[in-house]
């Protein structure tokens, strides 16, 4: 008796194919919750770009060429696609660019760690001490669940504290992908060892789901429903063509590759755009550097080039692909940083003004939000909290921002407060 | 150590604890009550009903009505010998001794006030009756509507001030209400002050927003809530009409109570009215059923009406709640298919677990699995005491052995082996979060190593408490003072209060404090004067970084006080729910604080551990979440949980006998077979629910069945898993089966996830070890063992049983037709050793 799917062919899993299997032989799966898992009807998706540390608004989006040198830095402003407003020089690309994205210059929290910090920025609602509030993509797994056989939710090429599904629960922690940018990248048990054919992998799973139908005989839970969906799940991953597809970067031509940079960032975000042009509902690219304590100019000369060139490279490549109007890409980091640069020549932590890049589904290009003070401290104009962009998060990727889970026996909102920032659909 | 005797006997009311719900007082583990709640297990059962009617109660009691006019509902109750209850009131003969002061209305339920005075009100139900006396009192003629209750009682009922409108944080549409009115003092102002006055006219009280938008005579977000020809209107517009006033001295609503406190319903469908009484500053009790508002906790077992009418609509366990002005009151439901016939059996009870769990079992009328079976219990109580497999030869020993009292024997021998300390240190590190972030790997061990002692000593866990409560210094040197790291910020610089207090509260008092930091809690009587009260004995504690760049050091300052957020001023230590104690200057606040909460009398501490370990053994508290014991929140089994605090308090703390108690019981050994799994199985304990293995024990059973122990760097092979300290970067596959973060109170999950299923089949900790050439497979085949013989160890390490003939036929038909498609017989073996190892006999703990 097959206790597993036969891992043939199953490309494109319709509903149809569904009740096939479920006819065939699944010993116990709930075929209702199997179906339901696949219930995402939604077109939309997103890209998240977190710049790990909190980028300085000051050497990227938001420079005061005007301002004294400890706070300026050395680096010059240059203008934009919109007239009057400029970017630091290390952003030349997306200079030329913005009129594809949307840009709020006067976000500003008060949360100055990096963990509370991410937490906030990746969930749109303060942190509180005992209840961990899920990220955007743990939210949009559990609304929309799977699609096409894919993880909803990939962190590439690692996760961290602040993806994590808080109190919705492990289901809907981000899938980890593993590092795109390396000669030998493959995706962390999602491949089957080397030496392990998929017909051998089939028949073991079939010996395996022998002896679980005995053990079925005599047990019953609700636990043992759950772990074979697990596993029913896992053994499609894993000889699902669409999934290996999907995170095989190295079938994308070369001069791609190449326009993204063979960075971390610039393959992670190519790989994100794969995934969600297969199905991923949210990935998550993670770009480290920039807690620039000590040597900010120098550490920004390196990473923020490498941003530009992803992010850009993704803008160009999602519009000519379609994507545009149905993928909204975030560009994130833990707060920004002091106006002033220390004696070690960097920028510590500074919650008081940031800078935060949005682009598509819907978000209108060239819109600038708000305005930060000479120094980039606080924002005088229009200055807009993090529970207003995680209404603009939601609002962009058609999820009710004024929902609620059950969590602690009440209900808890995935979004407190915030208004989305009507602006960037202006 | 001494312990000083108790500044103040916890209030239980105050606790958010019925009343009679636990004894304030823990008793002493007394044999003479098991023995006679054994012999109730015993009586006979399914005789006639009718003849066994034992008490009669009449509910509620003590009422004093306001004046003539008020009414009263009330509950006829008859409890028959098996302590089945029935409401009788429209079976029973219910007089009034003077008609001229209190009529009754038997159709209805109802006692109305007539004029001042007393009357006695009896029942008669066959040969039972009850009575009680019924007050009324004088009256000013003239109805006056206060705010407090009144207006109050109509914005909860009409959910004016529920957490998804006015009642939420910010309030709606710049009109904010505290949650269901705790804040009576706030709310008056916002409606009568606030907004400019534009909510009140005393002019034209018809004209004011508060009546019109409730009647959308003004657009109003929340819809249409009341006619114009409704009481609730008539009472707010003569409240505006007299004046619109928050009378200080006016009455108060003390305590809410909900009638019938507990029930057992009977099949779906069936249906129980349920009264609410409000219990008022000047004496007098009001009828609040139609005021209150009702919530199910679950829906699917009890449904209940706006006007209180509770219908069953599936077999379960729901807690109803009542809510009015910041107070609330339960009623525990429990629905079953049918009460408890003659053919209900249960094992012979072996301690006082068994006979408070089959007894509950019988009134729920859930039959308890059958006894597991030597296979079953060896390898279950292995991995549960010490978190390991039985080898072969060891399951061997005790299949063997021929004495009655041998499973006895194993729980001794396994509570004394060094695991059973290892295996629970990994608990005591998720409960006191012994956390990588926070001492960044250096004082982890100290800690680890601290605790692993104190187990495998069984020193009582009350002195543990209490020293890590009291604890300061270097916490390289002082292992205890690594309790306070995660109330810190990530970098160890700065202490602070209000990340401790609930924890403290949680861990060791089982009570949720969360919500009382920014507001009262809803669902509970604690305040947030409770809350800054328990943090104020924490006030004077300090870090300061070591001498190392990760070494910290604990001390208390000479001063320091708590703030409250809200009133600005400095807060006394105030023990949970309970006095202010007088402490001298000199004198560490947090050593009365320990003192205080490890008292044999305290009611919370005992039962908050058991009911920790309890859950660690079945998966479930008998309150679950097993830390969060509040009225809205009731045990499964009452008995059982006040029986275990009392024989835990008896046994000085220690914790082994505790484990011995439970290991013993033949509710654990129960099967976890069952013919028919029900939703009460779990919350009842009526059978073992198989569990998944822990992250450690499931990498320790790995490494067993393959022979190939996993490797962690820098550590001697053969080191467990729960041995490691878990360093700055944990081993991916304990972090993938769930080892907590342990930087804030966050369970390990019970629940599978595709990265476990994907890590088990595909993952590098298994495939290593069962390809690995010096594995238990290159040993077996080594010795030239047959097929079949291969097949049996393999078996024999996993599952702890021999292979039965379906096994060896499936097995044997795999080798062939796996060597038929051109792999080795080493393959094919490992092939066999993936799938065991993935399968769920092996995976969980049954």
């Amino acid at each position: 008796m097959l206790h597993l799917r036969p891992p043939f062919p199953a490309v494109r899993k319709t509903r149809r194919d569904f009740l096939k299997v479920g006819g065939l032989a699944f010993c116990g799966i709930n075929l209702a919750k199997l179906l339901a898992s696949e219930r995402g009807s939604s077109e939309r998706s997103c890209i998240v770009i977190f710049q790990h540390g909190g980028a300085s608004q000051l050497d990227t989006f938001d420079p005061k060429p005007d301002a004294v040198a400890d706070i300026r830095g050395s680096l010059k402003a240059i203008p934009t696609a919109i007239p009057g407003v400029r970017f630091s020089e290390l952003l030349p690309r997306s200079a030329k660019a913005l009129d594809k994205f949307a840009l709020i210059r006067s976000m500003h929290s008060d949360e100055a760690i990096h963990e509370r910090a991410r937490q906030y920025v990746f969930s749109g609602t303060k942190p509180r001490n005992e209840l961990l509030q899920p990220s955007y993509g743990s939210v949009l797994s559990k609304e929309w669940g799977p699609k096409d056989g894919l993880p909803p939710y990939v962190a590439i090429p690692q996760t961290d504290l602040s993806f994590e599904a808080g109190f919705l629960g492990p289901t809907y922690d981000p899938f980890i992908s593993g590092d795109p940018n390396t000669e030998d990248f493959s995706v962390k048990d999602l491949t089957l060892p080397g030496g392990t054919s998929l017909e051998e992998a089939k028949s073991r799973a079939d010996l395996l789901g022998a002896l679980d139908s005995e053990f079925r005989k005599v047990e019953q839970s609700p636990l043992i429903d759950s772990i074979d969906e697990f596993y029913q799940k896992a053994f499609d991953l894993i000889s699902s063509p669409a999934a290996k597809r999907a995170f095989d970067i190295g079938s994308e031509p070369d001069s791609l590759r190449d326009a993204y940079g063979r960075t971390a960032v610039g393959q992670g975000t190519l790989l994100a755009r794969r995934l969600v042009e297969a199905g991923v509902r949210l990935a998550t690219v993670f770009h480290g550097g920039y807690d620039t304590h000590v040597r900010n100019e120098p550490q920004n000369k390196q990473i923020v080039p490498e941003f530009d060139q992803a992010f850009t490279a993704l803008l160009e490549d999602i519009e000519q692909r379609g994507m545009l109007s149905t993928t909204l890409v975030l560009v994130i980091g833990d707060f920004g940083r002091t106006p002033k640069i220390n004696f070690s020549g960097g920028r510590d932590h500074w919650p008081g003004a940031f800078s935060v890049a949005l682009a598509g589904a819907g978000i209108q290009g060239g819109v600038v939000v708000g305005a930060t003070d000479a120094t980039a401290a606080h924002p005088i104009e229009r200055p807009v909290t993090i529970e207003d962009l995680g209404a603009s998060v939601y609002r962009a990727l058609g999820v009710d921002y004024r929902k609620s889970y059950h969590a602690n026996g009440r209900p808890v909102a995935i979004n407190k407060e915030g208004e989305p920032v009507a602006e960037l659909w202006s | 150590m001494g312990r000083q005797s108790l500044p103040s006997r916890p209030d239980s009311v105050r606790l958010g604890i019925a009343e009679g719900q636990f004894p304030t007082r823990v008793r002493l583990h007394s044999g003479v009550r098991i023995a006679a709640v054994a012999a109730l297990l015993c009586l006979p059962s399914g005789a006639a009903r009718a003849a066994e009617w034992e008490t009669l109660r009449l509910e509620p009691s003590g009422i004093v009505l306001a004046g003539p006019g008020r009414s009263q509902g009330f509950l006829v109750t008859a409890i028959d010998a098996g302590g089945n209850e029935s409401d009788v009131t429209h079976r029973s003969e219910i007089t009034s001794s003077d008609e001229e002061v209190v009529a009754v209305d038997a159709l209805a339920g109802l006692l109305t006030a007539r004029n001042p005075g007393r009357a006695e009100v009896r029942v008669r139900f066959e040969t039972l009756s009850a009575e009680n006396v019924v007050e009324v009192r004088e009256r000013a003629s003239e109805m006056s509507v206060s705010f407090s209750p009144d207006i109050v009682s109509i914005l909860t009922l009409k959910g004016c001030n529920g957490s998804s409108c006015h009642g939420s944080p910010v309030g709606q549409a710049g009109f904010k209400l505290s949650l269901f009115g705790y804040d009576t003092v706030a709310d008056h102002t916002m409606i009568v002050a606030e907004g400019g006055g534009r909510r009140v006219d005393l002019a034209h009280p018809e004209q004011s927003l508060l009546l019109r938008k409730p009647t959308f005579a003004t657009a109003h977000g929340g819809g249409r809530l009341m006619d114009s020809n409704s009481d609730e209107y008539e009472s707010i517009l003569t409240w505006l009409s007299q004046g619109a006033s928050f009378d200080p001295r006016g009455v108060q609503l003390e305590r809410l109570e909900l009638y019938p406190a507990e029930r057992v319903l009977a099949g779906t469908g069936t249906r129980q009215r349920l009264v609410a009484v409000g219990r008022l500053s000047d004496g007098s009790s009001r009828d609040m059923t139609r005021e209150v508002r009702y919530f199910s906790e679950n829906d699917a077992v009890a449904a209940v009406s706006s006007q209180g009418l509770l219908s069953s609509t599936g077999p379960g366990l729901a807690t109803v709640m009542a809510r009015a002005m910041g107070k609330v009151a339960t009623s525990q439901i429990g629905v079953v298919e049918g009460l408890a016939g003659s053919g209900f059996s249960s094992p012979e009870p072996r301690n006082f677990i068994d006979a408070a769990v089959f007894a509950k079992l019988r009134q729920m009328n859930v039959a308890p699995s059958d006894p597991a079976s030597d296979r079953e219990f060896v390898r279950r109580v292995y991995l549960d005491a010490i978190g390991l497999l039985p080898t072969p030869a060891e399951v061997g020993a005790f299949m063997d052995d021929r004495r009655p009292d041998k499973r006895s024997r194993l729980i001794d021998s396994l509570l004394e082996r060094p695991e059973h300390a290892s295996h629970w240190t990994v608990k005591f590190e998720d409960w006191f979060r012994n956390c990588q972030l926070h001492s960044q790997g250096r004082s982890m061990g100290v800690f680890k190593d601290w605790v692993r002692g104190w187990l495998a000593e069984d020193r009582p866990y009350d002195e543990f408490v209490r020293t890590l409560l009291t604890s300061t210094g270097d916490t390289m040197l002082n292992p205890g003072a690594n309790f306070w790291h995660p109330a810190t910020d990530f970098m160890l610089k700065e202490f602070s209060v209000t990340k401790v207090t609930p924890t403290v509260s949680r861990l060791f008092l089982g009570v949720r404090m969360e919500c009382a930091e920014c507001h009262n809690h809803p669902l509970e009587n604690f305040t947030q004067d409770d809350f800054y009260g328990l943090a104020a004995f924490f006030a004077r504690l300090r870090v300061k970084h070591g001498y190392g760049e990760y070494r910290r050091t604990w001390y208390l300052d000479e001063a320091g006080e708590v703030e409250h957020p809200v009133s600005k001023t400095k807060v006394a230590p105030k023990f949970l729910g309970g006095d202010i104690p007088s402490i001298p200057e000199t004198v560490d606040r947090r050593t009365v604080l320990a003192d205080w909460i490890i008292a044999p009398e305290n009611p919370y501490f005992a039962r908050a551990t058991v009911n920790r370990v309890w859950h660690q053994y079945f998966g479930r508290g008998i309150v679950e979440p097993y830390d969060d014991f509040r009225s809205t929140n009731r045990p499964s089994n009452p008995e059982l949980l006040d029986g275990l605090a009392e024989f835990f308090v008896e046994s000085g703390f220690r914790l082994r006998p505790l484990h011995r108690l439970i290991l013993n019981s033949r509710t654990y050994q129960l099967s976890s077979q069952s013919d028919r799994p029900g939703p009460l199985d779990h919350p009842l304990f009526a059978r073992y629910m198989p569990r998944k293995l822990q992250a450690e024990v499931l990498l320790d059973a790995i490494g067993q069945v393959t022979g190939r122990p996993h490797e962690f760097k820098g550590y001697p092979r053969g080191t467990l898993a729960k041995d490691i300290y878990v360093p700055d970067g944990p081993d991916y596959f304990l972090v993938t089966f769930g080892l907590p973060r342990r930087d804030i109170l966050k369970d390990r999950v019970p629940v599978p996830t595709l990265s476990q299923a994907l890590n088990l089949m595909n993952g590098e900790a298994v495939r290593e070890k069962v390809e690995a050439e010096d594995n238990i497979l290159g040993e077996a085949l080594g010795r030239g063992l047959s097929d079949e013989q291969v097949t049996a160890e393999i078996f024999q390490r996993a599952y702890a049983r021999p292979p039965d003939r379906t096994d060896i036929g499936r097995i044997a038909a795999f080798v062939a037709s796996e060597r038929a498609a051109g792999r080795d017989r080493r393959r094919a073996f490992e092939n066999v050793l993936w799938a065991v190892l993935n399968s769920k006999e092996f995976q969980l703990n049954h």
